[in-house]
C-alpha cells in the first residue's frame, strides 16, 4: 500500500481518536466537579448573608447555612439570634416549602421588611431579596453548590 | 461594569484549561495534516510540493491556535477563579469549522480573500470577544437592570429587520447599515434570554405561587399570561414577516425552557408547545413558505432534484460518511458547490453534512459531545450561582447555543423540518460567531463566585401581595 494513503488512513483515525481524548478529559473534569459537589455538605436549601448588623450579634458578613424551618429573633432560643433592641424576641421565621422561600413575621413590634416593604403575614422571597429585623439586615442567597 | 484594576493581578494558573487547549491544538494539527496530504494526494502534486492555495497549508490553524492560548495566557493574568472547560471546548469547534472552511471551495464566501480566510478572522474576532468579557465583566447589574431597556432595543431591531432588512433567499434576515451588515436575530436571542432571566426571577415567586383554573388546566396567574402570550405572538411574527422558521423555533423553545426551570411547572411548557403547534398548523395552511418545508421534511425524494434536492444531497453525505468516514478532505470534490453533487449552502447551513461524510458518525457523535459539555456546563453555572438572576441569566445562554446546535443538527439529520439557523462556533458567519462567543464569555464570567454580589433589589411590583395567615 502506498506510504501516503496509509499515513492519511492512520491520521484520520488518530484524529478521531484525538477528539475522544479531548472528551474523555472533559468528562473527567465534570465528573469531580460533579463529586466535590456531592461531598459538600448537603441539604442546605439556602444561605442568609447578614449585610448591615449594629448590634455585632450576628456579626457583618457572617453567612447562615439555612435549615427548612429558621426562626430569627432576640431569645436565645431562636435558630438565628438577633441581637438587635429593635428586634422581638420572636420576630420572623423562614420556611422552605415546593422550591421557594416564605418569610412569616410573627407578630413582631417592630415589624419585618422584604427589600423595604412591610411584610403582613406570609411573602414568598426569592434569593437575592433582602430582610429587615430591627436595624438587621440580610439577604437570602442560594445554597452554595 | 468595572474594569478589572491594575494593580490588583494576580496571576492564577488554570491548569485544566491548559491541558485541553494543548490536546484540542493535537487534535487540530492532525487533523490540519491529514487536509493537506490528502489535498496534495488528489491533486496528484508528489508530498512536500507547494500547491496554490490562498493560505499557506497550517498557516491558518496556527495563527487561531495562538489566539487560543493567547486568550489563555490574558485568562491566567487576570487571575479569576472561573471556567476552564468552555474556552477549551468551544475553541475546539471553532478549529473544526476552520479545517472545514479550508476544504470548501475558497469561492463560497468572504471578501477577505477567501471562504478559509474571512472565517479566520471572525473566529479571532470571537475568541476575543470571549476573552474581554471573561476577563472584564465582573458584575451583572447593567444587564440587571435595564431588562426594559434590552427588550424595547431588541424589539427595535426586530421591527427594523421587519421594515429595513434585505431578503437573501427569500428570507429576510439581513440588516444592512452602511457597510456594515449583519443578522439581529442572533443578538436577539442574548437579548431574550437577559431579558427574561430579569422577569422571570423579578415574578418567579407569583408564577410559582399563583394560577387561574381553567378547568382541569392550571394557568399562569393572568397579569403575568400577557408577555407570554406577547412571546407566542413574537415568535409567530418572525415566521410571517421575516419567514425565519429557525429563529422563531429557537426563541419559543428557550423561553419554554426557562419557563420550566423557573418554575418547574410541567403544564405551562405543555400549554406552550400547544400553542405553538397550533399556530404551526395555521400557518401550514396559510404561509407557501411554511408549507415547502414541511413538505421536503415529509418526503424530501418527492422533488429530489427540485426544492428536497439540500435536504437529499444531506442525507447522501451522512450515507457516504459511514461510521469512520472519508477522511477531511477526502469527502465529495464538488461539495459545497452548485449542482450536481454538493450541498447549496453547506458553508452556513449545512457544515454538520459535510462533517458527517468526512468524519463519520464518530465523529458527529463527538462534535454533539462538545455541546453537550457546553450544556452541562452551563447548567453547572447556573446551579450554582448566588440568585436567581444569573441562575436563570447561566441557564438561558448554554441552551441558547445548545438548542440552536440541536435544531439545525436535527434539520440536517431530517429528524425536523429544515431551517435555516447557523450551528453554534461551526458555521461561516461573523453575526453567528460574534454572537456566540458574547455568550460564551458571559457564560464564564458569571461561573465566577467571587463577583460582586448582586445589586440591592428594587422595590419589586407584588412583593406587597402578602399571604392571609392561616387559621388564627
Amino acid at each position: 500500500m502506498d506510504p501516503v494513503v496509509l499515513s492519511i488512513w492512520i491520521l484520520r483515525l488518530v484524529f478521531l481518536a484525538l477528539l475522544y481524548w479531548f472528551l474523555w478529559t472533559v468528562v473527567r473534569i465534570l465528573l469531580r466537579d460533579l463529586r466535590a459537589a456531592a461531598r459538600e455538605p448537603g441539604a442546605e436549601l439556602g444561605r442568609l448573608l447578614v449585610l448591615a448588623s449594629p448590634g455585632g450579634e450576628p456579626a457583618v458578613g457572617a453567612a447562615f447555612s439555612l435549615d427548612a424551618v429558621t426562626t430569627l429573633g432576640r431569645d436565645v432560643n431562636n435558630t438565628i439570634v438577633v441581637d438587635d433592641e429593635f428586634a422581638s424576641g420572636s420576630h420572623a421565621v423562614l420556611t422552605y416549602r415546593g422550591r421557594t422561600w416564605y418569610v412569616e413575621d410573627l407578630g413582631s413590634t417592630n415589624g419585618t421588611f422584604v427589600n423595604g416593604h412591610p411584610v403582613d403575614g406570609i411573602a414568598a422571597i426569592a434569593f437575592g431579596d433582602e430582610l429587615q429585623l430591627g436595624n438587621v439586615r440580610l439577604r437570602l442567597e442560594r445554597a452554595r453548590r | 461594569m468595572t474594569l478589572a484594576a491594575g494593580s490588583r493581578l494576580h496571576p492564577r494558573l488554570r491548569r485544566r484549561e491548559l491541558a485541553l487547549l494543548v490536546i484540542g491544538a493535537l487534535a487540530l494539527t492532525v487533523g490540519s495534516v491529514t487536509l493537506a496530504l490528502t489535498r496534495r494526494l488528489a491533486s496528484g502534486d508528489p508530498p512536500g510540493a507547494e500547491t496554490g492555495f490562498p493560505l499557506a497549508d497550517g498557516a491558518a490553524l496556527a495563527a487561531y491556535l495562538a489566539a487560543l492560548f493567547g486568550a489563555h495566557a490574558v485568562l491566567v493574568l487576570t487571575g479569576r477563579r472561573t471556567d476552564q472547560v468552555l474556552l477549551p471546548t468551544v475553541g475546539l469547534l471553532g478549529g473544526i469549522s476552520l479545517l472545514l472552511m479550508e476544504r470548501l471551495p475558497q469561492d463560497l464566501a468572504g471578501g477577505l480573500g477567501g471562504l478559509a480566510s474571512t472565517q479566520l478572522v471572525w473566529l479571532i474576532g470571537s475568541v476575543a470577544v470571549i476573552t474581554t468579557i471573561a476577563a472584564l465583566i465582573r458584575s451583572d447589574a447593567w444587564l440587571r437592570l435595564y431588562k426594559y431597556t434590552w427588550a424595547a432595543f431588541g424589539v427595535g431591531l426586530l421591527l427594523l429587520t421587519f421594515v429595513a432588512g434585505r431578503e437573501v433567499n427569500g428570507q429576510r434576515l439581513t440588516l444592512a447599515i452602511g457597510p456594515f451588515s449583519g443578522q439581529p436575530s442572533e443578538l436577539l436571542k442574548v437579548i431574550l434570554v437577559v431579558f427574561l432571566a430579569g422577569y422571570l426571577s423579578e415574578n418567579r415567586a407569583l408564577l410559582v405561587e399563583q394560577s387561574t383554573r381553567l378547568g382541569p388546566i392550571r394557568l399562569p396567574p393572568l397579569p403575568y399570561l400577557a408577555p407570554m402570550v406577547a412571546m407566542w405572538a413574537l415568535a409567530l411574527s418572525i415566521v410571517v414577516v421575516q419567514r425565519d422558521l429557525g429563529a422563531a423555533l429557537l426563541f419559543f423553545a428557550v423561553f419554554l425552557l426557562l419557563l420550566y426551570v423557573t418554575t418547574g411547572r410541567a403544564s405551562f411548557v405543555a400549554l406552550g408547545l400547544v400553542a405553538f403547534v397550533a399556530g404551526g398548523a395555521v400557518l401550514y395552511e396559510i404561509v407557501p413558505h411554511v408549507r415547502t418545508r414541511v413538505d421536503i421534511w415529509v418526503d424530501p425524494f418527492a422533488t429530489a432534484s427540485g426544492a428536497g434536492y439540500q435536504v437529499v444531497q444531506a442525507l447522501h453525505a451522512f450515507a457516504r460518511g459511514g461510521i469512520l468516514g472519508t477522511g477531511l478532505g477526502a469527502g465529495l470534490p464538488e461539495v459545497g458547490s452548485l449542482p450536481p453533487g454538493g450541498i447549496p449552502a453547506l458553508h452556513t447551513d449545512f457544515p454538520l453534512a459535510a462533517l458527517g461524510e468526512e468524519l463519520g458518525l464518530i465523529g458527529v457523535m463527538a462534535i454533539l459531545g462538545l455541546y453537550l459539555v457546553v450544556i452541562e456546563r452551563g447548567l453547572r453555572i447556573a446551579a450554582s450561582a448566588a440568585d436567581d438572576f444569573r441562575a436563570i441569566l447561566a441557564a438561558g445562554l448554554s441552551l441558547v447555543i445548545g438548542v440552536q446546535a440541536f435544531i439545525i443538527a436535527a434539520g440536517n439529520l431530517k429528524l425536523i423540518p429544515l431551517t435555516g439557523i447557523t450551528l453554534p462556533f461551526i458555521s461561516y458567519g461573523g453575526s453567528s460567531l460574534l454572537t456566540n462567543g458574547l455568550v460564551v464569555g458571559l457564560l464564564i464570567a458569571l461561573s465566577d463566585r467571587g463577583v460582586e454580589p448582586p445589586p440591592p433589589p428594587t422595590a419589586r411590583r407584588g412583593i406587597r401581595r402578602v399571604f392571609d395567615r392561616g387559621a388564627p
